[in-house]
């Protein structure tokens, strides 16, 4: 059994951020997450680093938190954020009186926003729809959401924090009504693991609910789901939002070599069943492609969706529900940390700890809008010169990832899942959409003995199915071309059954 | 613009085209093939799957739906079509191995059988069963063959690895047609005391000389020797592709290698010529009759855009199988996405309906509702419907 001071559940940006927090601010802590960090809503974001535009009309207070964030983000964490300055752009037929009620609110807000012709628009991004009626320009960022979850652990893994991804919480472990551990399953191994500590902090998300109940306790939140959709190429270096209220395929943001375009709002039940709809995907490209024409004929490489865990609120439209956070003390030694948004994940990190620091009579102040965040010398990252000198050894040529670097994560993670190797590497993001590199990936695990060749054959088929959710609604062009070629390497010529 | 007469224009460099190509070139008919590179049958495994859905092919083929083209083929023209591919293979000396009256079993990289009917003979020793115990040599830093996954479904497996000095699938193969490469593998073989039934390999064991290559090892370590296909780039299909086009090429066909179709000249219900790309001036190849054998979505025959699907050359009408949304299934697994149905539509003569034009034949994997993974019938459909297409043409010229 193992014990600790404060048990975080959910390694998602908020989990992460305290685990940093508690880390900096010296208290033992042990994080635990069923998937992958960066699993949740963290992973499945559009990788937005707010200007605090998008909210200035409908939620200033959000505005300004993000603002605030997005300062100091830029400052701590310059390896994970791109600053690519953002444009919102009023296009034919856009209201001129939210182009105003904007502007007031951002000056309100103290955000920075300057208003510029649409010649000057176009001189910045070329590929902007040449019929847009003005721009205003706003500190919008671009950030990398697994990047900014990984160096906030790597702080607390400095400080000996545990920390365990693949463990799935089963039990929430009481005594005299209070909440003194958990029990978590191994996903890999099937082995039970207790924690014990004297603080649980639920910050799950979307499943802070379930969670939760684990603990008898109730959390009312709002489930809305956001689709996205991921494009070959990187059609604009600015994040181009729509002037107008929120609503279905209003942004789209640069990310390395690919442009990410979304969003949808749809409330859902269950955060574990979630489908991308064709008709999300047309709305999103003909949206999107109103502010970028070229959107129509460009390659779409995948869908997805992430959910959104919101607070209970009376409003019906999920785009208008606030994106503030909130801290619930289920006066059982269990906290649930739920709202908020991937750009202010530092903040609602800091509130978090400061509560558990009251509770536990200790005083020390938050640090980690000061402390730029660890471990960002070693990203240099992996040089494209080196990368085709490994050419020999590449096992993913759309990403150009070797088989040294696939060796080097599964040695030092010790993973048993194929998808911590694609977060960590890239490996499969590319084109094919892993329809070459996970059959090798898994195969160089298979000859490194750490999954037994079932589990091989069985993670290979979950593979395909989850791939496949995400692009079956992306399928025309050169994309289904690829598809149907991944289909039959797969079907054809591995002969792959169908699963029992 | 420079032009050129002849009796057919084919377009498409694949097993279809190939075959119609040879046929019609074998009767003495002047034939250009069109192809704007390398046809998928290159990424292909080689062996001619003719219907995998029963153990007897031709049982098989008569199961398959009411719309299936296979019912378009005549059951003789089946069988013809097979006997000539064989007879041809071997003369080229690439034999096939395999009868049309029932399937036989590949290992497949996964270690899961693939159901084919005619397969290379260095993947005739593959076993049957998940009895015999097969000895698997692999190479160093090859990423496309991994002997675990074999060996999870047969565990009186083994497997060595043998540094080859190169990694690819090509460089591989390129190695084993060096007679001294060889014989140093072979010395390497013979210390590796293999135990096993039989000795398996990723299909690399030459480029054109498989076949011997395959029966010098056998005989050295005197136990049976076989390939097993891997993904792309796959040794035995560019066997076969090679062979077949040399084969075109023998029987007096031409071959417009590398340049798309950049035009097509029609008057009334009559094609009259293509024009290629080419170097200098555009190439236009008047003809009398026309074969479609361009392949599907990956071959090049069909593009689908949000709104259509289109056949590149001649936008023939294509049958496009409900809305985009339904194209495909949620269960990536159920073999049963519509979009396998998109195509053209033919009558008996193979040639497309819906359109008034006459002098145009289709075949191969371009033709609606063939469903090839659905039903295993890749190459067989292709020779079949090839013959179809290639009499409807001496017919339709005289």
């Amino acid at each position: 059994m193992i014990k600790t001071d404060v048990i975080i559940i959910g390694g998602g940006a908020t989990g992460c951020g305290i685990a940093r927090d508690l880390a900096l601010r010296g208290i033992p802590h042990c994080l635990v997450e069923k998937g992958d960090f960066a699993a949740g809503a963290t992973g499945a974001c559009h990788g937005l680093l707010h200007s605090g535009g998008r909210y200035v009309v409908t939620d200033p207070i959000a505005a300004h938190e993000c603002y605030n964030e997005n300062l100091i983000l830029r400052r701590i964490g310059e390896k994970c954020v791109e600053q690519t300055g953002g444009l919102f752009v009023r296009l034919p037929g856009d209201s001129k009186r939210f182009r105003e009620l904007f502007l007031r609110g951002c000056e309100e807000a103290g955000i920075p926003a300057e208003a510029i012709s649409s010649t000057l628009a176009l001189d910045l991004v070329p590929n902007l729809n040449p019929e847009i009626e003005e721009a205003i320009k706003v500190p919008d960022c671009s950030i990398d959401p697994f990047r900014l979850c990984m160096l906030n652990i790597r702080t607390s893994q400095l400080r000996d924090g545990l920390i365990f991804t693949r463990h799935k919480v089963t039990e929430i472990v009481k005594s005299h009504g209070r909440c003194i551990g958990i029990k978590a399953t191994d996903q890999a191994t099937g082995e039970e693991r207790e924690i014990r500590g004297n603080l649980i902090i639920n910050a799950t998300g979307a499943w802070a609910n379930m969670i939760a109940s684990l603990a008898g306790c109730e959390v009312p939140m709002t489930l809305a789901k956001g689709s996205l959709v991921i494009t070959n190429h990187r059609l604009t270096n600015m994040v181009i939002n729509r002037l107008r209220p929120p609503s279905d395929g209003d942004i789209i943001v640069p990310n390395e070599a690919v442009c990410l375009a979304g969003t949808t709002s749809l409330s859902v039940e269950n955060p574990d069943k979630i489908n991308i709809e064709s008709t999300e995907v047309d709305t999103i490209i003909s949206e999107a492609g109103r502010m970028i024409p070229h959107f129509n004929n460009t390659r779409i490489i995948r869908a997805f969706s992430g959910v959104r865990p919101l607070l209970k609120s009376k409003k019906v439209d999920a785009h208008e529900i606030s994106r503030g956070f909130q801290i619930i003390d289920h006066q059982n030694g269990m906290y649930s940390i739920v709202g908020g948004k991937l750009t202010t994940f530092r903040l609602m990190a800091e509130k978090m700890v400061d509560v558990i620091m009251a509770s536990f009579k200790l005083k020390k102040a938050c640090e980690t809008a000061e402390i730029p965040l660890d471990g960002q010398e070693e990203l240099s990252g992996y040089p494209l010169s080196k990368r085709l000198a490994d050419m020999k050894n590449i096992v993913c040529e759309c990403e150009l990832v070797s088989k040294d670097e696939v060796q080097r994560i599964i040695t030092e993670t010790g993973t048993r899942n194929v998808g911590d190797i694609q977060h960590r590497t890239r490996l499969g993001m590319g084109p094919c959409q892993g329809g070459f590199c996970t059959f090798r990936a898994l195969g160089i695990m298979n000859d490194m003995s750490v999954i037994s060749p079932e589990q091989s054959m069985d993670m290979l088929r979950g593979f395909l199915q989850r791939r496949f959710r995400g692009i079956r609604y992306a399928l025309w062009g050169d994309q289904l071309r690829e598809e149907q070629l991944v289909e039959y390497i797969y079907l054809g010529i591995l002969a792959m059954e169908k699963p029992q | 613009m420079s032009v050129t007469e002849y009796d057919v224009i084919i377009l498409g460099a694949g097993v279809a085209g190939l075959t119609a190509g040879t046929f019609l070139a074998g009767r003495g008919f002047k034939v250009a093939l069109v192809t704007s590179g390398e046809p998928t049958a290159c990424l292909s495994t080689g062996c001619i799957d003719v219907c995998s859905r029963n153990h007897n092919p031709l049982v098989g083929i008569k199961e398959l739906p009411p719309a299936h083209p296979y019912h378009l083929v005549p059951g003789e023209t089946i069988i013809e079509s097979l006997n000539n591919f064989q007879a041809a293979m071997s003369d080229i000396g690439i034999p096939y191995v395999g009868t049309e009256k029932e399937n036989r079993l590949v290992l497949s990289a996964l270690g899961t059988f693939k159901t084919s009917c005619l397969v290379p003979s260095t993947m005739a020793a593959a076993p049957q069963d998940t009895k015999a115990s097969i000895h698997i040599v692999s190479f160093a830093g090859l990423k496309d063959f991994y002997p675990s996954y074999i060996i999870s479904r047969r565990n009186n497996s083994k497997t060595s690895v043998y540094d080859a000095g190169v990694s690819s699938t090509m460089g591989i193969a390129s190695h084993f047609e060096d007679k001294d490469f060889l014989k140093s593998f072979i010395i390497w073989l013979k210390e590796q005391n293999i135990d096993e039934d039989t000795i398996a390999f990723p299909a690399v064991l030459g480029l054109e000389s498989a076949v011997e290559i395959v029966k010098t090892i056998s005989t050295s370590v005197g136990k049976p020797v076989f390939e097993i296909p891997t993904i792309p780039p796959s040794m035995p299909g560019r066997r076969l592709f090679n062979a077949l086009k040399d084969n075109f090429r023998k029987k007096g066909g031409n071959i417009y290698w590398g340049w798309p179709v950049i035009g097509v000249e029609k008057s009334g219900k009559i094609i009259e010529a293509v024009t290629t790309e080419s170097k200098g001036r555009p190439n236009s190849l008047n003809g009398k009759a026309f074969i479609l054998a361009t392949g599907s979505f990956v071959g090049g025959g069909l593009t689908a855009t949000r709104e259509a699907i289109i056949e590149n050359v001649f936008h023939l009408p294509v049958h496009v199988p409900g809305p985009r949304d339904t194209w495909f299934e949620n269960d990536y697994f159920s073999f049963n996405h519509a979009i396998g149905r998109a195509g053209i539509k033919v009558d008996s003569f193979l040639r497309p309906t819906e359109t008034p034009l006459e002098n145009i034949f289709v075949c191969g994997g371009i033709l609606a509702d063939t469903e090839i993974l659905k039903y295993g019938c890749g190459h067989g459909l292709a020779l079949a419907t090839a013959h179809v297409a290639a009499k409807s043409c001496m017919e339709y010229i005289r």
